[in-house]
């Protein structure tokens, strides 16, 4: 175990250097960020114009709610992880770690890490500068378990994201492009994961639904322990369905794997 | 070269793209999906808002589902046309394979512009339209002949606004060479679009309503479909349309000047 410790602390280290370099990418697409959240206050604030609650919550809730999404989006989302996974199938880069004792999914696993540390830290600037505008309209819940059923959440999803994002990169084994159907996934996955709209807005039923696919646990999962919207047992039952779905995808990607090699012809490399 | 030459040269390049979209037809319709996808959680957005509230900023449900399908109709006009050349344009200039459209005989900017179109973005114009035409009958909204040309118009103006955002973003490449990602810029300006005027307040108007055309675009061909023609409305989009259309064209041949071939 610390043999292993070591091994992937220096990929984690090598991860963490190698995303520095795109700091001003991460920088700049956080101040993107803003401008969406910008979007979002118009349109809320709007919306609540003549109206105090909307589905049980306050205008600050809301707003609270979209800026933690922000946060959260640069702290365990998955940017373009899956792109890089089906990069390095494609030309071959991948061989490489098939002759020495790497474990790919956990060597992938550390560098989303590193890059996560990196682009969770950096979105706080932009966070920052806006904090005297936005601070009258944040509201957060004082409870304490929300931080202890929060930060477990926070682990699910990430685990969540970059283990769908692994296993669609793994389809570059059968397939040239893999854009397409990232894409498409990713409309779903904005929308199910709460990003267009906090999905207890949603009609009861649809909600439901919702609260069984994996895109709830992503991000809206955590954001809603985090801004109250969401109780103590629903956030105990949403915990044991989030590690469900990542035994699931666990076992889905390593299946993916297995039947990949025999696929693999080791080109380039 | 004279206007037929010109339009006989655009032919020539939607009979390519037609073929192009045959060969690949399994692309067309993926990413006509993806396209649509992100259209309807466009409209599931303006659904899930009023299922909580009446009015947004004094529209009503409807209103603002033919607001935000102008929006994307104006969006996927962009996309079918002109979307795929200026992002492409940005690439070549990095590469120095932009001097293959300056060896062309006929003026730079109409090459790089019209050289592919996309047929998935213009398949989903024709959802976009069902989305305004679909609001419109639900408004109880019976335009004639006349305002259903001047919408298209106001659109066909719409279209020239983004086209100019777009190739002023694309354009800085000639001076900044590393800009991958610069269409967020776009993008950034272009949510802004499905947002109504009378939303904004403060610096947001100043900047979002007058200094940049993001709002004018899509809320007067929209107010004007569902209030009727205001003149000073209309010369608005058209004075806007024609002025940043003439800011693009000069940025674009400014950066034209610095373009040194291959750069990195």
């Amino acid at each position: 175990m610390p043999a292993a410790l070591t091994k992937y602390g220096h990929v984690f280290l090598v991860g963490l250097q190698s995303n520095l370099v795109y700091r001003w990418n991460f920088l700049i697409r956080g101040f993107f960020s803003l401008a969406r959240l910008a979007v979002v206050f118009i349109l809320w604030g709007a919306a609540y114009a003549g109206v105090t609650q909307i589905g049980g919550y306050s205008v600050g809730q809301t707003f609270t709610y979209f800026t933690v999404l922000i946060a959260l989006q640069f702290m365990i989302g998955a940017f373009n992880e899956d792109y890089q996974i089906g990069e390095e199938i494609r030309n071959g880069l991948i061989n490489q770690f098939l002759l020495k004792p790497i474990d790919y999914y956990v060597y992938r696993f550390t560098v989303f890490l590193a890059a996560r540390v990196v682009s969770g830290a950096l979105v706080l600037v932009p966070l920052l500068v806006v904090f005297p505008l936005i601070q009258s309209h944040l509201t957060f819940p004082g409870d304490p378990w929300r931080l202890l059923a929060g930060v477990p959440a926070l682990v699910l999803g990430a685990l969540i994201q970059f283990t769908l994002a692994y296993c669609f990169g793994l389809l570059a084994f059968w397939f040239l492009e893999i854009q397409g159907f990232v894409i498409l996934s990713f409309a779903a996955e904005t929308l199910l994961s709460g990003q267009i709209f906090p999905l207890d807005l949603l009609p009861p039923a649809l909600f439901r639904i919702a609260q069984y696919l994996p895109f709830y646990y992503m991000m809206y999962f955590p954001a809603a322990i985090f801004t109250g919207r969401l109780g103590l047992s629903a956030a105990l039952t949403g915990l044991a369905v989030a590690a469900a779905w990542v035994a699931l995808f666990f076992v889905i990607a390593r299946v993916l794997w297995l039947a990949g090699l025999r696929k693999h012809t080791a080109v380039g490399g | 070269m004279s206007l037929r030459q010109y339009l006989r040269i655009w032919l020539a390049c939607l009979r390519y793209s037609l073929v192009r979209t045959l060969m690949f037809r399994f692309d067309f319709f993926l990413w006509s999906a993806v396209e649509l996808a992100w259209m309807g959680v466009n409209v599931l957005l303006v659904e899930v808002i009023y299922r909580h509230t009446d009015s947004v900023a004094g529209w009503s449900k409807y209103e603002m589902l033919l607001l935000v399908g102008t929006s994307m109709l104006i969006q996927r006009l962009l996309m079918g046309f002109f979307w795929s050349n200026l992002f492409e344009m940005g690439r070549n200039v990095r590469t120095g394979y932009f001097d293959f459209y300056l060896a062309q005989p006929g003026n730079p900017l109409f090459m790089v512009s019209t050289r592919k179109l996309d047929p998935d973005g213009l398949a989903n114009t024709f959802v976009a339209a069902g989305v305004v035409a679909y609001s419109a009958h639900r408004l109880g909204l019976h335009p004639g002949v006349g305002s259903v040309l001047l919408y298209a118009a106001m659109v066909g103006c719409g279209l020239v606004i983004h086209y100019s955002l777009f190739l002023i973003t694309t354009s800085t490449t000639f001076w900044i060479i590393k800009t991958e990602g610069i269409e967020g810029s776009y993008f950034t300006i272009a949510d802004f679009s499905r947002l109504p005027r009378e939303a904004f307040r403060g610096f947001a108007n100043v900047l979002m309503v007058y200094l940049l055309p993001a709002v004018v675009v899509s809320n007067v061909p929209a107010q004007t479909l569902i209030h009727g023609f205001q003149a000073r409305y209309a010369l608005w989009l058209a004075g806007v349309s024609v002025a940043w259309l003439a800011l693009a064209t000069l940025v674009f041949n400014r950066g034209l000047k610095r373009y040194a071939s291959a750069s990195s």
